[in-house]
């Protein structure tokens, strides 16, 4: 591996922990309160978790060709990749968040606010510690995913380890495409390893 | 003196099936009114009245002389201790956190709330040095009943409302926590309404036993006046105590 490879993976490789990291805390903001306000508005959750449903469906290279031509959120660039990889990733996000708290046992529920807590109360300290760990689960399941999905990302301009997988391909290079595509799998088993073991640190019962 | 609760003409109907049909009762200060009847006839759902986890679709339950809907739901639910069926403890909570919890709500100092949690424990017959640390999912299930009997207990409520508290125990360890429970009754002398389908527990630990049938009061009467009462639901439960003390 030359010196400047070797440079150029690193600036690569930070530019796509960047691309997962702003996608994630902004699915994470997004799909965390989303999920709390549907288990209090049950008409409105087929709605939201068909979309997320459908979100999930399209084809990233697709999703991602969709949104160039999209005023303000589209273009050619990172804004445009983060919108499309937090789109994918509000899913797993939210149907965990929404599956976590309403798996909260009943009889615990009901005891909450039988002892004269408060919806803060019940929200805050027995509802989110009790779906922590599903959630985590969501979050990880969606960081994963956002790590392969974002080497994508380089079609359409959002850098990151893409732009070796690409240039590889159309240079039929293979040192190219694995420059791209080790660390990439790299930082997914770490984030993975990570996430897994916060889950258990996290789990309360 | 005022009743402390007071059913009035109350009706409660749930998912079109009329759970409750125009009870009126009322609870004086200082006494155990038992709730008896059979799975389904609506004991669980009167308590859940009181306390304004439920409203009634009809008549109107006072407590404290206020109807339950003009009451702060917040601070009338602060003001009743309530032992739920399945004791509800808080699985992430210790022993300790789920017996202070309402202290803790109320902005007792954490040296008060020790102190009282460590007495209830000790009241229950669970020692704190062996108990207040341990998750409810370290303890059986009728140490879990004892923890949710303190838990209730904590902020020393006026009223308390059990329902079937001693449902998931041994016939001996129940017996042991129905001695308590008188005990305890003695001490503190507190309001409760205590909802059984025994009708042994009830005769022990009653004042005055309200027996439902089928969603209306079919007799309201002491332990001594029940063991007399006339009509088929009373009859049908004072059998059951025939079968229990000749042993089946
Ligand atoms: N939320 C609800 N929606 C519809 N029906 C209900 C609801 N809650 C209770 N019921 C019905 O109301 C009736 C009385 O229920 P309740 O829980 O008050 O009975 P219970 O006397 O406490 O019985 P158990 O001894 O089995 O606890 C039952 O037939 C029950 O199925
Ligand atoms: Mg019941």
């Amino acid at each position: 591996m030359t010196p400047e490879l070797a440079l150029e993976i690193v600036e690569l490789t930070v530019e796509h922990l960047l691309l997962v990291g702003v996608s994630m805390a902004i699915a994470i903001a997004v799909a965390v309160p989303t999920g709390i306000l549907l288990t209090r508005r049950t008409q409105l959750q087929k709605w939201m978790i068909g979309f997320a449903n459908v979100m999930q469906t399209v084809p990233s290279l697709a999703l991602f060709g969709f949104l160039i031509p999209i005023p303000l959120l589209g273009g050619i660039g990172k804004q445009t990749a983060i919108v499309a990889l937090v789109l994918y990733a509000l899913l797993p996000i939210l149907r965990n968040t929404l599956a976590g708290i309403l798996g909260v046992d009943r009889a615990v529920r009901e005891s909450a606010i039988a002892m004269g807590m408060t919806g803060r109360q019940l929200l805050w300290e027995v509802e989110l510690p009790l779906a922590a760990r599903m959630i985590l689960a969501g979050v990880r399941v969606a960081t994963v995913t956002t790590i392969g999905t974002a080497t994508i990302a380089a079609a359409i301009g959002g850098g990151g380890l893409g732009v070796f997988i690409f240039r590889g391909l159309a240079s039929v290079d293979t040192t190219q495409i694995l420059a791209g595509a080790v660390p990439a799998a790299f930082i997914a088993l770490l984030a993975d390893g990570g996430l897994g073991w916060a889950e258990k640190k996290l789990s309360p019962v | 003196m005022r009743p402390l609760v007071s059913f009035r003409n109350v009706s409660c109907r749930l998912s079109g099936k009329d759970v409750l049909r125009g009870m009126s009762l009322d609870v004086e200060a200082g006494e155990t009114l038992v709730l008896l009847g059979r799975s389904g006839s609506g004991k669980t759902t009167a308590l859940k009245l009181v306390n304004a986890l439920l409203q009634p679709s009809a008549g109107e339950v006072r407590v404290e002389g206020m109807p339950t809907a003009a009451w702060d739901a917040i601070r009338l639910r602060r003001r009743i201790g309530y032992v739920i069926q399945e004791a509800g403890l808080f699985p992430h909570f210790t022993v300790e956190q789920n017996v202070g919890l309402v202290p803790r709500l109320e902005g007792w100092p954490a040296e008060k709330i020790r102190d009282r949690v460590h007495a209830l424990l000790e009241q229950v017959g669970l020692p704190p040095a062996q108990f207040a640390a341990r998750y409810p999912r370290e303890l059986s299930g009728g140490q879990r009943q004892r923890v949710g009997v303190a838990r209730a207990l904590a902020a020393d409520p006026p009223l308390l409302l059990f329902d079937e508290p001693f449902g998931a125990v041994d016939p001996v360890t129940r017996v042991e926590l129905q001695r308590q429970f008188l005990a305890l009754r003695r001490e503190i002398g507190k309001t409760a309404i205590f909802v059984t389908h025994d009708v042994r527990e009830a005769l022990l630990v009653a004042t005055r036993i309200a027996l439902l049938h089928d969603g209306r009061l079919a007799v309201l009467a002491t332990p001594a006046e029940f063991l007399r009462a006339q009509g088929e639901e009373v009859r049908a439960f004072l059998a059951c105590l025939d079968t229990q003390v000749t042993g089946c």
